[in-house]
């Protein structure tokens, strides 16, 4: 649906996007994540015909961005960052105006406005004026107007930026509910939103892809391998030592919560370290409060990638 | 041509959608009353050789007026208000080509500047009723003289197009337009004041106010409606690229 390779986009010398490439196949649901100012927005404007590269090429549907810009227009919805609209419009007005712009046909233009509507919960709003909306019905008309003409693929940049927690909600699963239909490519730096919407993750830092990965192995791979937290009473050092001997711990680290030794230890590979903890304990007699696992989540892989000043690198830590 | 004709009807309501669209009639109107009040004082003062329309159009400072102030605050928000907005990135990212959104905006700001003009028309009436002479009104004049009018306009207008275009804010778009537009405007005196034959030459060519004397006349004279339609159409050509640099400017 979406082939990008070598995309370069530069603003006075400095380049925002850096040779970026990355491929997403028709009905999938992509996360593209990174941290402000890192080429989101200018990789999803230049995917949607409003600005050109600098180098690379990128097709939308098999057609190119810069010769068949139209074609690639007419196949694409996208919502804006802070959905743009027409405030001194009403709904039902701006989603016609909207639709008859992007070529639906007169005669299913009822019909395709009356069921976007439904689709983002717009079907009361109809006649309202658009700037006494509030920013959750904004966004929903914005959502509308990207599906109006039923588009094969959907750039969604922010799509929750500044909703309160239940609509976030209700977006959410109006995008999850899209996924079924269309492709989706979905910009956001809300990880949660992103992890449960999507079934694959490009991260992106200062321009450039540093991972591209579904959450779960993005989380195994880069979060290393399993991390376990256990509090165990006994002699710290003795404790220490003990635990760094045990098989595939690469690292532990302890802190003192009262008569609690708080240790973190880090297996370097996929193995659940938490039997062999916990035969250690009980061969020195040692007491245990808990024993869990502490995987990291998407934020720590997300994290680590986008912080510090060098590009990870790919697939390593 | 569907989606133009989309495009220009929600230019054209656009404009009667916010309050600026009343508050230039209400101000053009009143000028342009000021003009026919001043006319009226002068047949009233008897039988007089006046044309009509050069009293009302040609020689009025009132319409000048009207027509420096009202091309550039009914221009101003074309394009610098969707910038502001964000919305012209919504527009320009639906499949219509950049030149049909700039003639869009175009023709539906040049809608509204020939609404404008429709209630003056009735000032013709009003004098052909209210006149005891026969004709005060010559009908082929007043033909002449809007369709000056017109042209005037619609150069003028692609001029506050452009300017628009170059901006984000409404602000600076109406002063720029409004700027270039009266040193174009003043230009046109230089006719009556250079001593240089090749500069009253020239400057006969570009003076709105000679050609504006000429149509009210009756004279349509060809080398005016080819220097305004030209000035437009090169006007039109500069804002559809400005619009596209967008893609590339750094």
């Amino acid at each position: 649906m979406i082939s990008v390779s070598h995309l370069t986009k530069r603003y006075r010398g400095t380049a925002v996007v850096d040779d970026v490439s990355f491929e997403v196949e028709r009905g999938e649901v992509v996360g593209f994540l990174g941290p402000n100012g890192a080429g989101k927005t200018t990789t999803m404007r230049i995917l949607a015909g409003y600005l050109a590269a600098t180098g690379g090429q990128v097709r939308v549907a098999g057609y190119d961005v810069v010769t068949q810009s139209l074609e690639v227009r007419r196949r694409i919805g996208y919502l804006p960052e802070t959905a743009p609209l027409y405030l001194e419009m009403r709904v039902d007005e701006y989603l016609r105006y909207r639709a008859r712009i992007k070529r639906v046909p007169s005669r299913r233009l009822r019909q395709a406005v009356a069921g976007v509507k439904e689709q983002c919960g717009l079907h009361q709003m109809g006649r309202e004026l658009i700037g006494r909306l509030s920013r959750g019905y904004r966004q929903r008309v914005g959502l509308a107007d990207a599906l109006v003409h039923d588009p094969d693929l959907l750039i969604l940049d922010e799509p929750t930026l500044g909703l309160d927690p239940n609509q976030n909600r209700q977006v959410r699963e109006l995008i999850r509910e899209l996924a079924n239909h269309h492709t989706i490519l979905l910009c956001s730096h809300i990880l949660p939103e992103v992890e449960m919407t999507c079934k694959r993750v490009l991260i992106i830092k200062q321009g450039r892809i540093v991972a591209s990965d579904t959450p779960e192995r993005l989380k195994e791979t880069l979060g290393g391998g399993n991390r376990v937290r256990a509090h165990i009473k006994g002699p710290a050092d003795d404790v220490e030592r003990k635990l760094n001997a045990l098989p595939h711990v690469q690292s532990v680290s302890m802190k003192r919560d009262e008569t609690w030794n708080v240790c973190l230890i880090e297996s370097l590979r996929e193995v659940d370290l938490r039997p062999n903890v916990f035969e250690l304990v009980v061969r020195n007699g040692w007491a245990l409060r808990e024993l869990t696992l502490a995987n990291r989540s998407l934020e720590d892989v997300y994290l680590g990638l986008t912080l510090g000043d060098g590009v990870s690198g790919r697939g390593g830590r | 041509m569907r989606t133009l004709l989309t495009l220009w009807r929600r230019e054209v309501s656009a404009y009667f959608l916010s309050p600026i669209a009343y508050v230039v009639m209400v101000f053009f109107l009143i000028l342009m009353g000021l003009s026919f009040w001043m006319l009226v004082t002068i047949l009233a003062q008897g039988p007089s050789s006046a044309g009509v329309m050069r009293v009302l159009f040609g020689e009025s400072l009132f319409f000048w007026l009207a027509i420096l102030l009202v091309v550039p605050v009914s221009t101003m928000r074309l394009f610098a208000e969707e910038k502001k907005a964000g919305t012209i990135e919504s527009l320009m990212t639906a499949p219509v080509e950049d030149a049909k959104v700039v003639l869009a905006k175009y023709f539906g700001a040049l809608a509204f500047f020939i609404i404008l003009w429709i209630p003056t028309t009735l000032y013709a009436g009003v004098l052909a009723y209210f006149s005891p002479h026969t004709a005060p009104v010559d009908w082929g004049s007043m033909t002449a003289t809007y369709l000056g009018v017109g042209c005037i306009g619609a150069c003028y207008l692609s001029i506050g197009l452009f300017t628009s275009a170059i901006t984000r804010s409404q602000a600076v778009a109406a002063m720029i337009s409004f700027s270039v537009l009266c040193g174009l405007f003043f230009a046109g005196f230089i006719p009556y004041y250079a001593r240089i034959p090749w500069m009253q030459e020239v400057g006969r060519y570009i003076s709105s106010v000679m050609h504006m004397m000429e149509f009210s006349r009756g004279v349509v004279d060809t080398r005016p409606l080819v220097f305004y339609l030209t000035l437009t159409l090169l006007m039109l050509f500069a804002t559809v690229k400005v619009v596209e640099s967008r893609k590339w400017r750094s």
